[in-house]
C-alpha cells in the first residue's frame, strides 16, 4: 500500500526519503552487515572552531546568509542498527536528497552518527514513552498518527534542521535578534538575544519559544514552550518506521513522542566561512530518562544560483491525505478571527 | 480554478510549477507594472534610521480596522465590525461579470474564503489580517513574517528581476526605496487568494505595487495599487496605517491554521493528545 502511495503523491516521494538515519559522511564508515558488532565511532567530542566570523554592526558574530542543509547519508545506520552492507550508491539513496552541487564537509570533520549522547545510539525513552511509540508506529498509517511533516504541521526543532528536499535557511541578523526563514514549509524563527524571560507555560508555539545568547562565536538557543495538542507534533523523527527497526533507534524516527517540559538547547557554531556544525541537547522528563544529544555538519553556505522559492505544504495537501490514509479534509473550514 | 500546482501542493512546488504557470508568465508580460503617484520629495519622516540611512522598519507591526472583512465599506454583521471603506474612490471597479462573481464568493463565503481552508493569505491580504507581523530590515532584504499560519514574505532589495515561469501565494517581491518610501513589486501571486473574507478577488493576472511610507517611529502609511486587467476596468489603490506594537517585550505568537483543521477532524474535545 505505501509504495503505491508514494507513487502517487509526489509529497511522500520526496519526504520519505529522509530519516534522522545515520552518520555525517559514509566514506569513513566501516561496512555492517545485519547482525554485525557494532560499527566503533570515535566518541564525541564538540568540533573546535578557531574560526572568528566577521561582526555585525551590533556586534554579533555575523553568520547571515543563505544556506542549504548538509545532506545526511543514507545506508549509514546508528550503532544499534545495522544494516545490511552494500557499497554506497547515490542511485541507490545513498545521500538523503539530491542536489546539483552537494555541499562538502570541512576537511578534518569527524564522521559518525547524529546521535552522539548516549553513546549506544539509544533514544533513552521512559518504559512509557517507549509504549506510546510502539503503538504510534503501529499506527502510523493513520492520519491520527501520520507524521505531522506530511500534514504539513510545523515540525519543530530539531526537526527543521534535519537535512530535508527543501533545504533552504536564510539566516539574519539584526540588533538584538537573529531570524532564521526556513524554505521549508516557510517556517520562521525569531530568536531575541536580550535575556527576556521565558514566556507563560500556557503560550504554545509550534516551533517552540527561542531564547538565544552568543558564547564567543557559538550562538546557544534555548527552545521551550512546544506545541503539544495532537498525536502528530513530533519534534524530531522521520517519517515512517522501516519494519523490524527498534522502537528505540534513532535510525527510524517515527513518532518521538514530548510533553509540555520538551526543551532544547540548540548550538550553532561557524566552523568557517561556510559551514556551520549543529549540536542539540534534547530534554524531557517526562518522556527521556536523560537527556540525549545529536550532532552534525549541518549548514552549508548555498551555491550562488541557488534561490529559496516558496514551499506551500498544506496548500492541496488534502488530494495527499485523501490517498494516503483515505480521510478527506477538504470540507473542513476553520473560524479565522 | 484549481490549478495543479496548488492541488499537488508541498515539496513538489519548485520542480512542478515550472512548467505550469508559463501562461501565468506569459500574460504578464506585456503590461507594465501599474505605478502609484510619486512619493512627497522632500520627506517628514522622524523616525529611526538603519546603518545604511534607510528608515528603520525593524520590529512588530499591525493594521487596525476591518479590511480583513471586507476591504469596501460595510456594516456590522454576526462577528465582523463595520469598517469604512480602504479602497480609493469607495468601490473596486469590478467588469461587469467579475461584480457578479464577486457577489457569488459573499454568498460563499464562509466556505470559500480561502482563509477557512488555512491557505496563505496572499498580498495585500496578509498585510491587514487581524495577527501581527514582524519586519526583519537588512541593506538587500526586507523579510515580513506573519502570524497567521507562519506565512512569509521576502523582499529582494538587491535589484533582481522577477523569476519567471512560478507561481506563489505570496508572490515574487522584489522592492527599492524611492526616498525614505519602500516600494514593493510584487507578481506571479496566483489567483487563488482573495482580497477579503466578502469575496473581493482576482486573477493571475494579478499586480501589486506596495508602498510603505513611515511617517515616524511608528506608523507607516500604506497604499497598495492593484492591477489585474483581467477582472478589473482599471488599475485602483487601497491605502490604510500600519501601526507598530509598542508592547515591552512583544514577539509573535502562533495561529497555526492547520493545526486547527486537524483538531477539528480527529481530536475529541477536550482529550489529551
Amino acid at each position: 500500500m505505501r509504495t503505491s502511495l508514494i507513487v502517487a503523491a509526489p509529497l511522500l516521494a520526496v519526504l520519505v526519503l529522509p530519516g534522522i538515519a545515520g552518520a555525517q559522511d559514509g566514506r569513513g564508515a566501516p561496512p555492517a552487515g545485519r547482525g554485525a558488532a557494532p560499527a566503533a565511532y570515535p566518541p564525541y567530542a564538540r568540533p573546535v572552531s578557531t574560526f572568528v566570523a566577521p561582526r555585525t554592526a551590533d556586534g554579533q558574530p555575523d553568520i547571515s546568509g543563505l544556506y542549504i542543509a548538509i545532506p545526511l547519508p543514507r545506508g549509514i545506520e546508528t550503532p544499534l542498527v545495522p544494516m545490511p552492507g552494500r557499497a554506497p550508491n547515490r542511485a541507490n539513496g545513498e545521500f538523503s536528497y539530491s542536489l546539483n552541487e552537494r555541499p562538502k564537509l570541512p576537511e578534518g570533520a569527524i564522521t559518525r552518527p547524529v546521535g552522539v549522547d548516549p553513546p549506544d545510539g539509544k533514544i533513552p525513552l521512559t518504559p512509557e514513552a517507549l509504549a506510546r511509540r510502539k503503538q504510534i508506529i503501529a499506527n502510523q498509517e493513520k492520519i491520527e498518527y501520520l507524521d505531522g511533516r506530511v500534514l504539513c504541521l510545523a515540525p519543530g526543532v530539531p526537526r527543521t534542521t534535519i537535512a530535508a528536499p527543501v533545504v533552504g535557511y536564510q539566516i539574519f541578523q539584526k540588533p538584538g535578534y537573529v531570524v532564521i526563514f526556513y524554505e521549508q514549509n516557510h517556517l520562521y524563527r525569531t530568536i531575541p538575544l536580550d535575556g527576556r524571560a521565558p514566556l507563560d507555560p500556557n503560550i504554545r508555539k509550534a516551533m517552540g519559544v527561542s531564547r538565544g545568547h552568543w558564547d564567543g562565536n557559538v550562538l546557544v538557543v534555548e527552545v521551550t514552550n512546544f506545541t503539544n495538542n495532537l498525536s502528530n507534533n513530533w519534534v524530531i523523527g522521520a517519517v515512517s518506521a522501516t519494519p523490524g527497526v527498534p522502537a528505540e533507534s534513532l535510525t527510524t524516527g517515527h513518532g518521538i513522542p514530548h510533553s509540555d517540559l520538551y526543551r532544547v538547547t540548540e548550538r550553532y557554531t561557524p566552523i568557517d566561512a561556510n559551514t556551520i556544525h549543529y549540536e542539540a541537547r534534547i530534554d524531557d522528563p517526562k518522556v527521556f530518562t536523560q537527556p540525549w544529544t545529536i550532532a552534525y555538519y549541518a549548514f552549508a553556505r548555498a551555491p550562488k544560483n541557488y534561490v529559496p522559492v516558496e514551499y506551500a505544504c498544506f496548500e492541496g495537501n488534502d488530494k495527499n491525505l485523501l490517498l494516503m490514509t483515505n480521510t478527506d479534509i477538504t470540507g473542513v473550514r476553520v473560524a479565522v478571527p | 480554478m484549481e490549478k495543479p500546482i496548488t492541488t499537488i501542493g508541498a515539496a513538489g512546488l519548485a520542480v512542478l510549477t515550472v512548467g505550469m504557470a508559463a501562461a501565468v508568465a506569459h500574460a504578464q508580460r506585456g503590461a507594465t507594472p501599474p505605478r502609484a503617484p510619486a512619493a512627497q520629495t522632500a520627506s517628514t519622516y522622524s523616525g529611526p534610521r538603519a546603518p545604511d540611512r534607510k528608515p528603520d522598519l525593524n520590529g512588530i507591526w499591525q493594521v487596525l480596522g476591518s479590511a480583513h472583512w471586507n476591504v469596501e465599506a460595510h456594516s456590522a454583521s454576526e462577528g465582523v465590525p463595520a469598517g469604512f471603506s480602504v479602497v480609493e474612490g469607495g468601490t473596486i471597479p469590478y467588469q461587469p461579470w467579475a461584480l457578479a462573481k464577486r457577489n457569488e464568493n459573499f454568498q460563499n463565503r464562509l466556505v470559500a474564503d480561502p482563509l477557512r481552508k488555512c491557505y496563505m493569505p496572499g498580498v495585500p491580504r496578509a498585510m491587514y489580517l487581524p495577527f501581527p507581523f514582524e519586519i526583519t530590515q537588512t541593506a538587500n532584504h526586507v523579510l515580513i513574517a506573519y502570524e497567521f499560519a507562519h506565512a512569509t514574505r521576502t523582499i529582494f532589495l538587491d535589484a533582481t528581476p522577477h523569476m519567471e515561469d512560478l507561481d506563489f501565494w505570496m508572490g515574487d517581491a522584489r522592492g527599492k526605496w524611492d526616498g525614505d518610501t519602500l516600494v514593493v513589486d510584487t507578481v506571479s501571486l496566483g489567483d487563488k487568494t482573495w482580497f477579503d473574507e466578502a469575496g473581493n478577488f482576482h486573477s493571475d493576472a494579478l499586480k501589486v505595487v506596495e508602498r510603505f511610507t513611515p511617517m515616524d517611529a511608528a506608523h507607516i502609511n500604506y497604499e497598495a495599487t492593484i492591477d489585474d486587467s483581467k477582472v478589473f476596468t482599471r488599475p485602483w489603490k487601497m491605502s490604510m496605517i500600519v501601526y507598530r506594537r509598542l508592547e515591552k517585550n512583544l514577539e509573535l505568537l502562533d495561529y497555526e491554521c492547520a493545526e486547527h483543521v486537524y483538531e477539528k477532524l480527529f481530536k475529541k474535545p477536550g482529550s489529551t493528545p
